[in-house]
């Protein structure tokens, strides 16, 4: 720890620092950066996209002690779940019966290959992730069995045509990853978080 | 949390104070960057234009109270007429140029026909708005068809006055080639909203 900052001294980064902003509000879609990772070996902070990552304003949270940790986890309101940890579970529900609960993917997801982009929760949006990816990599595959098993999925023929025509020269390159999420203002009638899905 | 490592060791108070400095600087010089991080994530940077620090305020309204934010959905019946543009600047001699496109067309997945111009504004004097400026492209409505379109208001220095000639067609429209055929060079500033077709079942 001590090794990286001997090569800093007090006089050069005070000399260094023009005027330091107390704030920045941005208007964005993503939450403020709050969440809390260890790095047991960085010695010098990261630059540039890691450092959404880390808490906007560590002075505060340097100087003022314990009373202020609680910032710096994750405060969504879960839906009365008390703990905020995922220890062990494997399948969103989704508040639903299995056999509603598929049908609701299946639907997203048809909807999502059918438009491009749609919003709708972040739980579902996060959920219906795994779906997408699953019908891409049969389209890639493209075998006659890869498409009987996608047909058995989405809803509507013209779209699994349409996907096994495109996926090739779209998402050959790409491994993983076909969507990307979003985070957007909550719903007006229930406040639930919402989100976008797209596909890359 | 890299606060915790650091009150796990006995350090001089000198060198806790040089790393929370440190950690300030950083985080100053990457405040410009990060204003345009939900451009990069809605991937206006990327499709758009190439990334850029924006420096120029720009403030978008509709109808007087529906600011258009990054990434947020506006209805298409509050969008139908042009918005109310405030520019920031330096001064009024600075010539601006808004553009308003949409890469979307026709549909998200599977935008073919990729941007479609729907306005362009020129000579924009700095510190003003855009009723100031030529308008050189008549607005025309968003109507988003298929899927949710991103409408993107990029926001242009001019380095003379008059040096903006409307483009042949509004389809096909390279958001890249007409700046570098024009001279504009990267934006000073962007902002984009979503729009969906509103069908009977949206009545909010």
């Amino acid at each position: 720890m001590a090794s990286a900052t001997t090569t800093w001294s007090m006089s050069s980064l005070k000399s260094s620092l023009a005027s330091i902003p107390s704030s920045c509000s941005i208007r964005c879609s993503f939450r403020p950066p709050n969440s809390t990772r260890f790095r047991p070996n960085k010695t010098k902070p990261a630059f540039g996209s890691f450092l959404g990552l880390a808490p906007l304003n560590p002075l505060p949270t340097l100087t003022s002690g314990n009373n202020s940790y609680e910032h710096n986890f994750t405060i969504i309101d879960n839906g009365g779940r008390v703990s905020a940890m995922r220890h062990g579970r494997r399948v969103p529900k989704l508040n639903r019966p299995p056999d509603q609960r598929k049908a609701l993917l299946r639907g997203l997801t048809t909807q999502l290959l059918k438009h491009g982009r749609i919003k709708t929760t972040r739980a579902r949006a996060s959920a219906v992730r795994k779906y997408v990816d699953k019908m891409i990599t049969l389209a890639k595959e493209g075998s006659l069995h890869k498409r009987r098993q996608a047909l058995g999925f989405i809803y509507e023929k013209q779209i699994v045509h349409a996907l096994f025509a495109e996926v090739p020269e779209r998402y050959g390159e790409r491994n993983g990853g076909y969507t990307r999420i979003i985070r957007t203002l909550p719903r007006r009638g229930d406040n639930a978080p919402m989100a976008y899905i797209e596909l890359v | 949390m890299h606060q915790i490592q650091l009150t796990h060791f006995h350090t001089p108070s000198e060198l806790h104070q040089s790393l929370s400095l440190s950690l300030y600087i950083i985080t100053f010089i990457n405040i410009m960057s990060r204003m345009a991080e939900p451009l990069a994530v809605g991937r206006v940077i990327g499709e758009v234009v190439d990334t850029f620090t924006p420096s120029v305020k720009l403030n978008v309204t509709y109808n007087l109270n529906k600011t258009v934010s990054n990434g947020h959905e506006l209805m298409p019946n509050l969008i139908t007429t042009k918005p109310h543009v405030d520019i920031g600047g330096e001064d009024m001699r600075s010539a601006y140029t808004l553009i308003m496109t949409d890469p979307d067309v026709p549909g998200p997945s599977d935008p073919y026909l990729r941007e479609h111009l729907h306005w362009i504004v020129t000579d924009i004097p700095g510190t003003t708005d855009a009723s100031f400026g030529r308008e050189i492209v008549s607005y025309e409505a968003p109507k988003p068809v298929i899927g949710i379109h991103r409408y993107v208001f990029l926001l242009f220095k001019q380095k003379t006055r008059k040096s903006v000639t409307p483009p042949t067609s509004r389809d096909r429209f390279n958001t890249r080639s007409f700046s570098q055929e024009h001279g504009l060079g990267l934006p000073v500033a962007a902002v984009y909203f979503n729009a969906q077709r509103e069908n009977a079942a949206r009545r909010r």
